[in-house]
């Protein structure tokens, strides 16, 4: 503090100290400093600043303005300080009502504004701006007079408790962050082991009561008998049983599907999927009685756009900002919280996608795992789910909590002789391979953004492994091409290994490649170089795979071989094979994408990006620069691209047509894949590319590319990796 | 601190030079002292969604003022666009970054936006920058036009960046490397990894 070092702030001890200043102890005495600051502030000249060394004009940008509504999260409220402020003013009554008709209408409308709560909370924002502005939750002993509303929120608060602890585990990136903030709040206590009894409990009274309302209707006696009704009007006793019931069974089994799916090894997937059918029917339930709950509310304050709840009442018991001086010194995020059909429909995604993983048939064969997971994330799954996929994949660094992955490395070498082997358990390589295919695994879980960008960095991983794999088999076996007849085990699992590497290193670098479609990272200008590039990746894909197939097939072959295993060999090349001809497919497109919109580059000059800072290489260099650093493939630059693409002519591309070519492929494909049905929807997407392609070649070769009439655009209504180019003329 | 200023500030696509905006001539100048300051935070402020505090503004107009400037109204002296940058070292590379541009609604279309970027970008470039980056919503279609004419491409896109839940472009335009001798990707072994997030560590 320049302006100030030569006073102290014993320099005014003659005041009287305000009431505010805590009273002096032991490890410190208080003094006010405003006399001091207002002395300070007469020196100051406008535009001066008093400041520490430590100051920097980089540091003070993480102030906050206090009293900036875009910048102070303190600053909207409602006027309570403390929730027991907010009760004591009546804002979260119990019961909610006197009335036992308007108090259950009023427990729905809290048990569905919860529901809309728990859906935004999963959409990404935190506890406690969503779920945790319910003061009955926050409050939870105030409730257990009420035992509805009182085991509703504690299998609620279970649940989300569950959820919290699979997001933590999968640590998924980005949105976790959040998600998972509890500010302190008040999320369990004992009795919540104990939700579930409770919540039997009620739900039994309930359903009895709503049989008794049945057998009344059949043999129309005047009263209930026995039974304590749930509120005072009986014409309406039957609809609420039913609305009641099918929220509280709702929260029942979605605790069951959370609770088993978070069992170890898979082992609760099979009772999950029951839960996950449950959930469904208890949703279309809860939808149905929105007509009878609407019919019942007075006052319609929210449209159906906003409105959080069935009824389209507002619900009591909620006050948005009263967490907000918990939250960590931000600016406020804007919560919106999603209305009560879009909660719905969230849900009913979310169990679909649950009810996806639940069906996993645990395989362990790597290949149909990664399958698995990028077939999953093509419908596009929330952080939940996704969360979950990879805490069932991933456990105790082991696939499934099962398998170690030196053993699901080993089947992928076709090497089912090692599985167990101590020797190559123990393998540094293998040891490091195993680490990366956990990577891998966890980082195909993450939302795509962000996967791009890790599967980007870890090609740098694969292709390290593959250069020392490569320089210890150099080292240890010697140049020699030739192939001995004892050429020892050891050799040929570290071959192996190494064409494993290579391979998986190209399937990572494809999966990035397409990605920045999905992620809509590439501008029609760079369409040439990206399906060049992608035309190399997949080649070399194949080339490896090709590769790995006949090392283990010659494996086998000096094994000698039983009949029977030859019949599995031949099943297995089936499988190879066809995965072979679908990559060729995409070679085929993306060399023929690419070559067309070279012609149309060098014959029309369009689709060409001229820039005063930098030229196409720059852009080459910066789309590719993590394939290029990790040499995948290695002696490729923009030289090479630049080389193949100024060749191209449109009688070259007419006369090899690559997309004729696809077309002999697919029927074949089409026998292959008889039993998989999402991947006849992928050879379909593919012909119809092919086939839109081919027919815009026809037109713009009948035209000349030159024809400065011709508009070409391209468009992913077919694919979301490959274009389709539509011809118009002007 | 994040660039969301970058998004609504650039120019839409179409041509709107509505009322009040007229066709007069523009002028545009360097930052030349607190005199201005006010007049980009009012900009600033009215157009874009992030909050920044006035050490925010001042972080960047006193560290880098010849990468600040203004865009005039000739005729009626009214300030209707600006562009805030800065440069530093960013893991071993120097880098520029785009830290807000506007232009105000009745005046876009008109290539203000084009014109005080690329006066930014050329100081970057002549003050020895490798590269310029800079983040736009993934919706601001006008804002990635404008940055994919000038050379920019979308390095990676940032899940829910900004405060509004919406996710972002990492744009970013490399500048051609001075000595045309050396094969490019021999260099780039050598370099440092750059992809980070945040444009300030």
């Amino acid at each position: 503090m320049e302006a100030s070092s030569s006073s102290s702030a014993a320099a005014a001890p003659s005041l009287p100290p305000p009431h505010s200043l805590p009273t002096s102890s032991d490890q410190g005495v208080w003094a006010d400093a405003s006399p001091l600051l207002a002395a300070a502030c007469r020196d100051l000249q406008d535009g001066e600043l008093v400041h520490g060394e430590n100051f920097s004009l980089f540091a003070a940008m993480s102030a906050l303005e206090i009293m900036d509504p875009k910048m102070d999260s303190g600053i909207e409220r409602s006027g309570y300080n403390s929730i027991e402020e907010a009760i004591e003013d009546g804002v979260a009554p119990v019961p909610l009502s006197l009335d036992r008709t308007v108090d259950v209408q009023r427990s729905i409308d809290v048990m569905d504004h919860l529901f809309s709560c728990e859906a935004t909370w999963h959409k990404g924002h935190t506890l406690a701006q969503t779920v945790f502005t319910c003061i009955y939750l926050m409050r939870m002993e105030r409730t257990s007079s009420h035992a509805v509303l009182n085991s509703f929120c504690r299998t609620l608060r279970a649940t989300c408790n569950g959820v919290i602890s699979v997001v933590s585990t999968a640590r998924t990136h980005e949105e976790e962050d959040l998600f998972t903030m509890s500010f302190g709040l008040p999320l369990r206590d004992e009795q919540d082991d104990k939700c579930l009894s409770i919540l039997n409990s009620v739900e039994e009274t309930i359903s009895r009561q709503l049989r008794a309302c049945k057998a009344q209707a059949l043999s129309k006696k005047k009263t209930l008998e026995d039974l304590e009704s749930l509120q005072d009007k009986p014409d309406l006793e039957e609809d609420y049983c039913r609305a009641l019931l099918c929220r509280l069974r709702f929260r029942k089994h979605f605790y069951h599907v959370v609770m088993s799916m978070r069992k170890p090894h898979g082992r609760g997937l099979e009772l999950a999927r029951k839960h996950v059918a449950s959930c469904l029917n208890e949703l279309s339930l809860m939808l149905k009685s929105r007509e009878f709950l609407k019919s019942q509310s007075n006052i319609m304050l929210q449209d159906d756009e906003n409105c959080t709840t069935a009824s389209g009442c507002q619900p009591v018991g909620f006050d948005v900002s009263l967490n907000s001086r918990l939250l960590s010194p931000t600016p406020p995020r804007a919560v919106k919280v999603l209305s009560w059909s879009n909660a719905i429909r969230y849900f009913e995604k979310l169990l679909h996608d649950l009810d996806v993983i639940c069906a996993l048939s645990l395989d362990p064969v790597l290949e149909n795992v990664l399958h698995f997971i990028v077939q999953f994330q093509k419908s596009v799954p929330d952080l939940v789910p996704r969360a979950f996929l990879q805490t069932l994949l991933v456990q105790d660094g082991k696939l499934y909590g099962q398998n170690l992955f030196s053993d699901v490395i080993s089947r992928a070498l076709s090497l089912p002789d090692i599985i167990g082997d101590k020797e190559f358990q123990m393998n540094e390589f293998v040891v490091q391979l195993g680490q990366l295919v956990i990577n891998l695994l966890k980082i195909l879980c993450t939302n795509t953004a962000w996967q791009r960008r890790k599967l980007g960095k870890s090609l740098q991983d694969w292709s390290t492994i593959s250069i020392q794999l490569e320089l210890a088999l150099k080292r240890e076996f010697g140049e020699t091409r030739n192939v001995l007849h004892h050429e020892n085990m050891c050799m040929r699992v570290s071959k192996q290994l190494l064409i494993w590497t290579q391979e998986h290193a190209y399937w990572v670098a494809s999966r990035f490649l397409t990605l920045g479609f999905e992620l809509d990272l590439y501008s029609p200008g760079e369409y040439c170089m990206v399906y060049w590039y992608m035309y190399v990746v997949f080649t070399k894909l194949i080339e490896k795979m090709q590769l790995r197939v006949l090392a283990s097939n010659e494996t086998s072959r000096r094994k000698g071989k039983k009949k029977k295993d030859h019949s599995k060999d031949s099943a297995r090349d089936m499988t190879f094979s066809s995965s072979c001809l679908l990559l060729q497919c995409y070679v085929l497109l993306s060399e023929g994408l690419s070559m067309m919109l070279a012609v149309l580059r060098n014959e029309s000059r369009s689709c060409q990006l001229p820039s005063i800072f930098n030229t196409e290489q720059e852009r080459f260099m910066q789309h590719f620069d993590l394939l290029q650093k990790a040499r995948v493939p290695e002696h490729i630059s923009y030289y090479s691209f630049k080389e193949s693409s100024s060749r191209a002519g449109i009688t070259d591309l007419v006369k090899y047509n690559f997309f004729k070519e696809i077309q002999k492929i697919t029927p074949s494909l089409r026998g292959s894949f008889a039993s998989e049905p999402e991947k006849l929807v992928e050879l379909r997407r593919i012909e119809q590319v092919a086939e839109h392609n081919r027919i815009a070649l026809n037109i713009i070769s009948q035209v000349g590319p030159g024809d400065p009439s011709l508009r070409i655009s391209f468009e992913f209504t077919h694919h979301p990796h490959f274009a389709v180019a539509i011809v118009k003329r002007s | 601190m994040s660039a969301a200023a970058t998004s609504r500030g650039a120019p839409s696509p179409s041509p709107a030079s509505g009322p009040g905006g007229g066709d007069g001539e523009i002028s545009y100048v360097s930052y030349g002292g607190e005199q201005h300051l006010p007049l980009v935070m009012s900009l600033v402020d009215a157009e874009l969604s992030e909050p920044y505090s006035i050490f925010t503004y001042r972080y960047f107009v006193y560290l880098w003022p010849q990468l600040t400037f203004l865009a005039f109204d000739a005729k009626e002296g009214k300030c209707v666009g600006t562009v805030v940058c800065k440069m530093g070292e960013h893991r071993g590379t120097f880098r520029g970054y785009i830290a807000m541009l506007v232009v105000l609604k009745p005046y876009r279309g008109r290539g203000i936006a084009t014109e005080l970027v690329t006066r930014s970008i050329r100081v970057m470039m002549e003050s020895g920058c490798e590269e310029v980056t800079l983040e736009a919503e993934v919706t601001n279609k006008g804002a990635l036009a404008l940055y994919g004419r000038l050379g920019f491409i979308r390095a990676k896109r940032l899940y829910r960046y900004y405060l509004n839940g919406v996710d972002a472009f990492r744009l970013k335009l490399l500048f051609p490397r001075p000595d045309p001798g050396l094969p490019p990707m021999m260099i780039g072994d050598e370099r440092v990894d750059q992809q980070i997030d945040s444009p300030y560590l």
